[in-house]
């Protein structure tokens, strides 16, 4: 598809959206976050109201954006991009039944990143208040700034900095949602959170339980000097209920998680989920899992629930399809890639049934958005075809790097940088395996197994810097014997190469059993920035080694 | 540019305590002028110019508390963020651990500001980008890093009447190299708060040495064994230690430092005898911040003397309910080690793992501190004195309670790349450690 077709359809459906959120009912919406149980669509979902940036301060300092943009190329830039953003973010958590922190934090800056002389130069300030008399200095000191240091910088890069080329658009997008977290007064969200608390702790055995909600607040607005202007404002949001039960006799504790995602959505996430009426199986979890049986070790089968299995897809295959990583370029830090460019197209991850998509339009992904940092327009692309690598996550100034293997010209617009302060780099989009098609539940799966384990929820993990060898724990482990859960376990995690786990996988559920999981705190680069991400995935069967991970062990 | 002056921080703290209704009021101001430059296959790739600032305002009404923080510093901000803590805070529930901020505190005096740091820019990172790539081409191998640098203004003032104020400087580096057909990996890295003592071409020169030692690894035996672990891999393995020194997790029965019958093990023997851990923001070297976030001074502190615990970090809640000293989470860590080079632990040992550094290391159990995670940029098997072969990643299951309990043999410490953190620790010699599967990972 050529990129001005998919700038168009954008534009398109930024219209439609405004329509069709007005004539549904917003409570069917909040019921189940949209889409978060099918995979993603070929576009980002239809914008919220974008009323809601008309009143936006980022318009008050726009002014200031463009004389940054146009200091920079009297200074010699080729190109430049400013990028506007403002952070709110809100944490609150309670313990049992008092609130142990309310904590908001703001943010607003500008970055301005350039091209000169082939090499990237980036600064950012604060310092932004448009009533300021020294603002359109500050701009002209940091056009300097980052043009001097690319130029500093060129002097000793091999090649120039390439981007692929791109229409210039103009457009906007909120994340749909449902209630803006930060109109929800702390004391109604503790309300919430203490509720859950309290019938967590009602369970005999817990001893302390914890609750909390972390909600963000992403709004930016993108200029370059090729004519773009983007604004986008997006809501995410993470609930979570914890129990512990400790037993002195067993010198043990244990605590249970909720499973609960985190989404691209408002308040209604959290009222949904009805933390309360889950509590007391969360407590009872507790307890259980402090008197399982401790598990045996050795190799084994496994059912990853969705819960446990996205993070497994983030670590060994999201990472090894970056293309920057697999490239070198964070050789330094992540590390690169068992994954090889040059094999795109014949590398074996996996069995047919094995299918990644990649996408920045999953509806309540955390990685989904309209436009990326680069101003391009986001999409949905095959990572991995019946089990073999087709492609990777790309931004504009990587295209040229795999354009040969893959045939996309443009890239993946998988550009994004955590904060006005922070460069815009290639950042995970949401990826997500592909249902199998023979519609099996989660069940279905148990029924199946002759002798294995049941893993849910998210533990412990650890991979290498290649992305081979990984270890994963869970939350809750029940021993299958037979096609029946037959009993809890404990101190379990699972141990695997990543190409052997993926080729010993050999059911997997259909698309009624397809949920996303998801995490604020992806980590890369240098200094480390943050991307919020989702996964979704059908429950799954592989073999693994199993690890014991007691204190006996 | 340069971060805040000390009256610039006071009259920040200042508005924003004028403006206060709220009975009680910490204020944080952090302002951060930082710089860096990154570099991959022998060439820059991104850089930053960049300037934070955070002011942060807890405000409190009857053990009502919220926290807020914005990066906006002119007066109606400053009224507004004001407004909004304390707004927040009446809309809290009353937290039952609420302890009234800290009052003025001595904190010890501490020069950890560098000139010469402060003024660094684009040019003098990318000299020391050109001297590490240069060594790595010398050395026929591929070179990424990132060397960062950065001025800080620190203030912590509360309604109690105490005002803290600090500015310091650092600088890093570290520089991974590669062979050119990926079998090998090296790495060097080196920080201080004097940007002169963090030079490229050392650095880079460590770095391409172990990625031409290290190719074509060779898989061993997994299992328990004899490690050499160079101070870096100590220091990835120490701070799990550290962030587990809690008094109160210890005395709910949450941690290692737990007694079976109730209360916290400090005064016994848990470690061997050589081990001495000890906090020192005061350190000439290697100076830390002297107060904590909440303007707790940082005393020097021992935790462990002779493998004896003597101390646990303390919050002020829990002490009062202990009737005990509170003790602030440390800024830095200091082990004691012996004046050895890690040659010479390698040429007295039979056969034992050398472990560069550790990798993606995760808590998987914290009754026990036991972690996970893998070998990284550099693993070799000594024989008879003598780095024989390159080795095989492994990933580790061990704790770094039973390495402090295994230890043989120490070294001479070194500062070590450690986040958040300054650490000085010795590389050392370990027996039984818990090597558990291999990877292919180079």
């Amino acid at each position: 598809m050529s990129t001005s077709r998919r700038n168009f359809l954008r534009a398109a459906s930024v219209a439609a959206g405004a329509g069709a959120l007005s004539a549904s009912s917003p409570r069917q919406a909040w019921a189940d976050p949209a889409g978060s149980r099918e995979p993603a669509p070929v576009k980002p979902p239809p914008s919220g109201d974008v009323g809601l940036l008309a009143g936006s301060p980022l318009l008050d300092a726009e002014a200031l954006a463009t004389a940054a943009i146009d200091a920079a190329l009297k200074a010699g830039a080729s190109y430049a991009d400013a990028r506007l953003v403002s952070w709110r973010r809100e944490s609150l958590s309670v313990r049992d039944e008092h609130i142990r922190n309310v904590r908001r934090t703001s943010e607003f800056g500008l970055g301005l990143r350039v091209i000169a002389d082939g090499a990237w130069g980036f600064a950012a300030t604060h310092r932004v208040a448009p009533a300021s008399k020294t603002a359109v200095e500050t701009m002209q000191a940091l056009a300097k700034q980052a043009v001097g240091a690319a130029k500093i910088n060129a002097a000793l890069r091999a090649q120039p900095v390439e981007l692929a080329p791109m229409s210039p658009l103009v457009g906007q997008w909120v994340a749909p949602h449902g209630v803006d977290p930060f109109t929800v007064s702390p004391k109604d969200k503790a309300d919430v959170l203490i509720a859950a608390t309290k019938a967590a702790l009602a369970v005999p055995g817990v001893l302390h339980a914890t609750a909390g909600v972390q909600a963000q607040r992403e709004e930016k607005l993108f200029l370059s000097s090729e004519g773009a202007r983007i604004h986008q404002l997006m809501f995410r949001i993470l609930p979570s209920l914890s129990a512990m039960a400790v037993s002195r006799r067993l010198g043990r504790f244990a605590s249970r998680n909720h499973e609960i995602a985190p989404m691209l959505a408002g308040w209604e996430h959290v009222t949904d989920a009805k933390l309360d009426l889950d509590a007391p199986q969360i407590g009872e979890d507790a307890v259980r899992k402090l008197h399982a049986e401790a598990v045996e070790p050795g190799e084994q089968t496994v059912i990853l629930a969705p819960s446990n299995l996205w993070l497994t897809i983030h670590e060994s295959i999201g990472h090894p399809t970056e293309l920057d990583r697999a490239l070198g370029l964070e050789a330094n830090y992540a590390g690169t890639s068992f994954m090889d460019p040059a094999k795109t197209g014949s590398l074996e991850l996996g069995g047919e049934p094995i299918d990644f998509i990649a996408d920045r339009t999953q509806p309540g992904g955390l990685a989904t958005c309209a436009w990326d940092d680069d101003g391009a327009a986001t999409e949905r692309w095959d990572l991995v075809k019946d089990g073999k690598l087709v492609d990777w996550q790309t931004t504009r100034d990587q295209a040229h790097w795999i354009r040969d293997k893959t045939g996309d010209k443009d890239g993946h617009a998988c550009s994004y940088g955590d904060s006005y302060a922070s460069v815009a780099f290639q950042r995970m989009p949401n990826i997500s395996l592909m249902p199998g098609k023979e519609g099996y539940t989660t069940e279905d799966l148990i029924n199946a197994t002759e002798d294995g384990i049941l893993i849910s929820g998210r533990g412990s993990w650890s991979i290498d810097h290649q992305r081979y060898n990984f270890q994963f724990s869970g939350q809750q482990f029940w021993k299958i014997e037979k096609g029946r859960l037959a009993r809890p376990l404990r101190d379990v995690a699972y141990q695997a190469n990543t190409v052997d786990f993926w080729k010993s996988c050999d059911m997997l559920g259909g698309e009624g059993s397809f949920r996303l999981g998801g995490s604020f705190g992806d980590g890369k680069g240098e200094p480390g920035q943050r991307n919020a991400v989702s996964h979704g995935c059908p429950p799954a069967r592989f073999r693994v080694n199993v690890v014991n991970t007691g204190e006996n062990s | 540019m340069a971060t805040l002056t000390k009256k610039r921080a006071k009259a920040i703290a200042d508005t924003l305590l004028g403006a206060a209704m709220a009975p009680e009021v910490v204020v944080r101001v952090r302002d951060r002028v930082e710089g860096n430059t990154r570099f991959a296959n022998g060439q820059p790739t991104t850089q930053g110019d960049v300037e934070r600032l955070e002011i942060s305002v807890t405000a409190s009404i009857q053990g009502r508390s919220a926290t807020v923080t914005s990066n906006r510093d002119d007066k109606d901000s400053l009224t507004a963020l004001m407004a909004e803590a304390e707004e927040l805070a009446v809309l809290s529930p009353e937290n039952p651990e609420h302890v009234p901020p800290v009052g003025e505190a001595r904190t010890l005096s501490v020069d950890g500001h560098d000139k010469a740091t402060a003024k660094l820019g684009a040019k003098q990172r990318l000299t020391r980008v050109a001297d590490a790539v240069k060594v790595a081409k010398d050395a026929g191998v591929e070179a990424a890093g990132f060397f960062q640098h950065h001025e800080e203004s620190y203030a912590v003032a509360t309604s109690a009447g105490g005002f803290q104020f600090w500015q310091g400087t650092e600088a890093s580096l570290s520089v991974t190299c590669r062979t050119e057909d990926g079998s090998g990996s090296g790495r060097g890295s080196g920080v201080s708060h004097l940007a002169k003592a963090v030079e490229g071409g050392p650095i880079a020169a460590v770095a391409a040495e172990k990625a031409d030692l290290s190719q074509s690894p060779k898989a061993i035996d997994t299992g328990r064994q004899l490690v050499i672990l160079e101070a870096q891999a100590v220091a990835d393995l120490l701070s799990f230690f550290v962030g587990s020194l809690d008094a109160r997790a210890a005395d709910e029965g949450r941690s290692f430092f737990a007694r079976k019958d109730g209360g916290n093990r400090i005064g016994e023997e848990l470690f061997h005898t050589s081990v001495n851990l000890r906090s020192n923001p005061a350190d000439p070297d290697h100076p830390s911040r002297p107060f904590a976030s909440d303007g707790q001074a940082h005393k020097v502190t021992q935790w462990v003397s002779d493998g004896v615990l003597r101390e646990l970090t303390r919050s002020r809640y829990w002490a009062q309910q202990q009737k005990a000293q509170p003790v602030s989470a440390p800024g830095s860590l200091f082990m004691d080690g012996a004046d050895v080079e890690l040659l010479d632990l390698v040429r007295a040992v039979d056969r034992a793992v050398l472990v560069t550094r550790f990798w993606y290391n995760r808590m998987l159990e914290p009754r026990s501190i036991l972690v996970t995670g893998l070998t990284r940029d550099g693993t070799f098997l000594v024989e008879q004195g003598k780095i024989t072969t390159a080795v095989k990643n492994f990933r580790y299951n061990d704790s770094p309670v039973t390495m402090l309990s295994n230890v043989l043999a120490l070294g001479r410490p070194q500062r070590v790349m450690s986040r958040g953190m300054v650490m000085v620790v010795p590389p050392m010699v370990v027996r039984d450690f818990n090597f558990s599967s291999l990877s292919d990972a180079v």
